[in-house]
C-alpha cells in the first residue's frame, strides 16, 4: 500500500482537527476527479512499517487532534491493509476517531459481513460515501465535493439498519 | 530655529524635501507611503490632505523636536518611533473609555450636551458618538473594556419602559412596587404574565436593533482623514446578569448578520473575555455565549479571545469590579497595571511606543557574517545602548505630552474620559493624569534575529529558544528597572508592526544584502512570533509563543492560521481556542480565509470561481478579507502594503 499525501492537521476532512492520510489507488475513475494521479496504486511512497510508526507517533503527540481521516485514492481498494493500519493506530491511541472517504456507496459496503470492506468500515466512525459526480459538484458543502455524497454515522446506521447521515 | 541671512545649502536641501513630499502626495507617486495604514485610503482627497499634515509633521519633528540620538538611530534603521507625526504636538496613543461613567452622567461634545440615555437604543447610539468624540483627542485606538457591564443598566430601563406600555395594552394594571420591574423578577412574570413577556420581546428586539446600528455606525463614521474610521474595539463576555447577557447575545447576532449586504464588519474589533467559572465550561452561566462567540468568530474572524485566567492577568482580577478584568485594545495593547495604583482599565491608556529592530543587531553580531561564534557580549551592549535611546525618546516625548494643557485634548480631559481630567482647568497641564498611562518599548523580528545570530530561529532549536526567551526576559527586566528609576509605567510590547514590518527589512537588505532566512523576505516576523512560513503543529506554535505573553506586559497576541472553511468545523476552532487559553496565551485569535463573491455576495472559500453563482474571478473581483496586526481591513490585495501582502502569501496554513 502506498500513501500519496499526509496532512498532520486539517479542518477540511471531518469534524474537529484531524490528521489526514491519502492512500493511493482507486478504480472508480470519476470524471472530474481532483487528482487522477492518485488512481495509480504505485503513486506516492510505500507506506512502510517505519513510515506508519512515524505518523502514529506524530499523531499521538499532537494533543489537539481529535482523530484521523483516511482518504485517497479510495482506501476500500486496500481494505485489509487499511484496516490493519487502523488497528496499529488504535493500539497506540485508543479511542482515536476515524473518518473515511470512499467512492462506493454505504449500502454496497455492508452487503457482505465477511468482506474486507465490511471489516474496514466497522473500524471507522464516519464514512463519506459515493462517487464524485461532476454535474453535482458543490464546493460550498462541508467535507464533500458533490451533493450526492453523504456523511454517514456508521454505528448508528448499523443500529437502525439504514444509512444515518450526520448533520453538518 | 536659527534665522540666517540668505539661503544656506542645508536650507535648500530641506526646502527640496518639503516640496518633494507634497509632490509625491498630490501625484500619488509613493504607493508605500499612501498604503502605510491599511485602514486609510491614501489616494482619496481627504487622505491626501491628511498625508500632507502627517508627512510635514514628521518632517518638522525630525528636524526640530526629536532628540538627535533617537533620530540617528531611526535613520540607521535601529529604532522606530511610532506615530512620529504626532510627536511634536504631544498627543497620546490610546484609551479605554469609561462608558458607564459617561452614560450615567451625560456628557458634552463641546458643541452640545447630552442627557443620560433612557433606553438601550439611545445608549448604544451614544456609545458610537463617544467613540467618535474621543478619537479626535488622540491618535490610536479607542476601546471599551466591558461594554456588557456598561450597557446593562439601559436594558433595565428599556425593559421597564416596555413593561409599562404592556400594562396599558393588556390591562394588567395590578398594584405593583416600582422597584420590582426587572427582567429577572419571577413575581412580575407571574403577576403580569402578558406585560412581562411583551416587555421581554420588545427589549430583545430593541437591543438587537441597537447593536446592529452600533456596528453599522462604527463602520460608517469616516471621521478621520482618508475616509478612515476610528480604530474601535469592544470587549465583552463576562456580565452574567440577564441584561448583560442580552447585550452580548445581540452584539454577536448583529455581527453574524453582517453589514448592509451581509458583509463582514471591519470594525469594531471585538474581544470576548474568557473567564473560568463565568463562560468556559458547560455549567458556567455564560458558556452558551462563549459558544456563540466561537460561532461568530468562525464566520466573521471576530471576536478574538482575551484570557482573564492567565496568572499575570488574574492577579488584578476582582470579581466584584469588572474594571479589573483584563481587556485589550484590539491591536493587542495591554494597560492593566499601574504603579500609581490604578490597576484597572477604564480611564487610561498607552502614551506612546518605540520599537527596536532586533534583526539588525543579530546581523551585526551573529554568525551570519561568516563568524564562527556570535558576539553575544557585543550584542548585549548594543541592545542596552538602543534600549536606552528608545527609553530616553519615550521620556522626552512624555515631557511634551505631560506639559500639554487639558484643553488640547478637550473631550478626553473635560469629560474625564482620561480619569481625573475633569478636575483640571482647561489651561492646566495633564501631567498628573498621564502618569497612569504606559510608555512602551517594542521589538520586532525575534525570529530573524536568532537566525542571524545562531543560524536557527527559536522554533528550530531548543537551545536557541531558551536564548530567545532570555533575551526577551532581559528586555522586560530593563523595563521593570526603568519603571522604578523613573516612577513611570515603562512596559515591554510585542509590537504590532504594520507599516514597519517592511520598512526595516527593505533598508537592512540595502545595507546587508539578501540573507536567507533573515532579510530575504519582504517583511520581518512580528514580535516573538514563530515565522508564518515555518511549518509546525498548531499546538506547538501555541506552546512556543505562550511564555512570551507574560513577558510582554504592554501586550501581545498569538495567531493560528487555518486554511479551509472553519464555519463548518467549530469543534476544531473551539478546541484550539481553549488550548491556547490553557497555555496562558493572553490574547488569541484564529485567522482563516473569508472570501466574498463580487457578484452574488456569497461568503466562504472561493477559488477562481464562485461555488454558488459560478462567476469567474477574471470577470468580477473576489474580495479576500484577511487580518493584519489584529485588525481586519477590506480586500487585502488592494489595501495592504506590499510587505503585508507578501506576508499573507507566505503564511503556513494549519489545514
Amino acid at each position: 500500500m502506498n500513501i500519496c499525501g499526509y496532512y498532520p492537521e486539517s479542518i477540511n476532512e471531518g469534524d474537529d482537527l484531524r490528521a489526514v492520510i491519502f492512500l493511493s489507488g482507486c478504480r472508480h475513475r470519476c470524471s472530474g476527479c481532483f487528482n487522477p494521479a492518485t488512481w495509480n496504486f504505485n503513486y506516492g511512497e510505500p507506506f512502510t512499517e517505519q513510515r506508519q510508526q512515524e505518523i502514529i507517533t506524530e499523531m499521538a503527540n499532537n494533543q489537539l487532534l481529535g482523530g484521523m481521516t483516511l482518504a485517497g485514492g479510495d482506501p476500500f481498494f486496500s481494505a485489509d491493509e487499511a484496516a490493519d493500519f487502523i488497528d496499529n493506530v488504535r493500539a497506540a491511541i485508543p479511542n482515536f476517531s476515524v473518518w473515511i472517504y470512499t467512492g462506493y456507496i454505504y449500502e454496497d459496503l455492508i452487503v457482505s459481513v465477511d468482506s474486507a470492506e465490511y471489516r474496514l468500515l466497522m473500524k471507522c466512525q464516519v464514512v463519506i460515501d459515493g462517487p464524485f459526480i461532476e454535474s453535482l459538484k458543490n464546493t460550498s458543502l462541508p467535507y464533500r465535493g458533490s451533493s450526492n455524497q453523504r456523511i454517514i454515522d456508521i454505528q448508528s446506521s448499523i443500529r437502525y439498519n439504514d444509512a444515518v447521515e450526520l448533520t453538518t | 530655529m536659527e534665522t540666517r541671512s540668505g539661503v544656506s545649502e542645508e536650507e535648500e536641501q530641506m526646502l527640496r524635501e518639503v516640496s518633494g513630499l507634497g509632490h509625491d502626495i498630490t501625484e500619488s507617486l509613493n504607493v508605500e507611503m499612501l498604503r502605510e495604514n491599511a485602514n486609510l485610503n491614501g489616494e482619496s482627497f481627504s487622505g491626501k490632505i491628511g498625508k500632507f499634515g502627517s508627512e510635514y509633521a514628521k518632517w518638522y519633528a525630525r528636524y526640530y523636536i526629536v532628540p538627535e540620538k533617537l533620530m540617528t538611530a531611526v535613520d540607521h534603521n535601529d529604532l522606530y518611533v511610532h506615530d512620529l507625526d504626532q510627536y511634536a504636538v504631544g498627543s497620546t496613543n490610546c484609551i479605554f473609555i469609561p462608558f458607564d461613567k459617561l452614560l450615567a452622567r451625560g456628557f458634552s461634545t463641546g458643541s452640545g450636551s447630552v442627557r443620560t440615555p433612557q433606553s438601550i437604543s439611545t445608549a448604544m447610539a451614544l456609545v458610537a458618538i463617544i467613540f467618535q468624540c474621543q478619537q479626535n483627542s488622540q491618535y490610536g485606538g479607542v476601546s471599551g473594556s466591558k461594554l456588557d457591564h456598561d450597557l446593562a443598566p439601559y436594558i433595565a430601563k428599556s425593559f421597564a419602559k416596555h413593561f409599562h406600555k404592556g400594562v396599558l395594552y393588556f390591562d394588567e394594571n395590578l398594584p405593583l412596587e416600582e422597584h420590582n420591574i426587572t427582567l429577572g423578577s419571577l413575581t412580575l412574570c407571574n403577576s403580569h404574565p402578558r406585560s412581562y413577556s411583551f416587555a421581554v420581546q420588545e427589549t430583545k428586539i430593541e437591543c438587537l436593533q441597537a447593536a446592529e446600528s452600533l456596528i453599522h455606525n462604527l463602520n460608517t463614521m469616516s471621521s478621520r482623514a482618508g475616509g478612515q474610521i476610528p480604530f474601535t474595539s469592544i470587549n465583552y463576555g463576562t456580565c452574567t446578569s440577564l441584561e448583560g447577557q442580552m447585550i452580548i447575545d445581540s452584539l454577536l447576532s448583529a455581527t453574524m448578520n453582517g453589514l448592509g449586504s451581509g458583509e463582514t464588519p471591519v470594525f469594531p474589533i471585538q474581544i470576548f473575555k474568557c473567564k473560568r467559572g463565568v463562560n468556559q465550561s458547560p455549567e458556567d452561566p455564560n458558556y452558551d455565549l462563549f459558544l456563540k462567540a466561537v460561532e461568530c468568530s468562525t464566520k466573521r474572524l471576530y471576536p478574538n479571545f482575551a484570557n482573564l485566567d492567565a496568572p499575570f492577568n488574574l492577579q488584578y482580577y476582582d470579581p466584584t469590579d469588572p474594571n479589573t478584568e483584563f481587556a485589550t485594545m484590539g491591536c493587542r495593547t495591554r494597560v492593566l497595571a499601574d504603579r500609581h495604583g490604578r490597576n484597572r482599565l477604564s480611564g487610561k491608556g498607552n502614551l506612546s511606543f518605540n520599537t527596536i529592530n532586533l534583526v539588525k543587531l543579530g546581523i551585526k553580531h551573529g554568525i551570519v557574517n561568516g563568524r564562527t561564534v556570535p558576539h553575544e557580549v557585543d550584542f548585549q551592549r548594543d541592545l542596552y545602548h538602543f534600549l536606552d535611546i528608545a527609553l530616553n525618546g519615550l521620556l522626552h516625548r512624555y515631557k511634551i505630552q505631560a506639559r500639554q494643557p487639558a484643553k488640547a485634548s478637550d473631550f478626553m480631559m473635560r469629560e474625564g474620559v482620561w480619569e481625573g481630567g475633569e478636575l483640571l482647568d482647561s489651561d492646566e497641564s495633564v501631567e498628573e493624569c498621564l502618569k497612569h498611562g504606559s510608555l512602551s518599548i517594542g521589538f520586532i523580528g525575534l525570529a530573524e534575529c536568532m537566525k542571524a545570530m545562531y543560524g536557527k530561529h527559536h522554533a528550530e532549536s531548543e537551545e536557541v529558544y531558551a536564548t530567545a526567551l532570555e533575551l526577551i526576559s532581559s528586555m522586560r527586566r530593563y523595563c521593570d528597572m526603568k519603571s522604578e528609576e523613573h516612577d513611570l509605567n515603562i512596559t515591554l510590547m510585542a509590537t504590532p508592526a504594520e507599516g514597519l514590518s517592511g520598512k526595516f527589512t527593505k533598508k537592512d537588505r540595502e545595507v546587508f544584502g539578501s540573507i536567507p532566512g533573515v532579510t530575504d523576505r519582504e517583511y520581518y516576523t512580528n514580535s516573538f512570533h514563530v515565522p508564518v512560513y515555518y511549518n509546525l503543529p498548531a499546538a506547538r506554535k501555541i506552546s512556543l509563543e505562550a511564555p512570551f505573553h507574560e513577558l510582554c506586559n504592554a501586550g501581545a497576541i498569538s495567531y493560528i492560521e487555518l486554511d479551509g472553511n472553519v464555519r463548518s468545523n467549530q469543534t476544531a476552532f473551539l478546541k484550539i481556542v481553549q488550548y491556547a487559553l490553557s497555555q496562558n496565551i493572553s490574547y488569541f485569535s484564529i485567522n482563516h480565509p473569508i472570501d466574498r463573491c463580487g457578484s452574488c455576495h456569497y461568503e466562504g472559500i472561493i477559488g477562481d470561481t464562485c461555488p454558488i453563482c459560478g462567476t469567474k474571478e477574471t470577470d468580477v473581483p473576489m474580495y479576500r478579507l484577511r487580518r493584519v496586526t489584529g485588525y481586519l481591513t477590506g480586500d487585502y490585495q488592494t489595501r495592504f502594503n506590499a510587505a503585508k501582502q507578501a506576508e499573507v502569501r507566505d503564511r503556513v496554513k494549519h489545514r
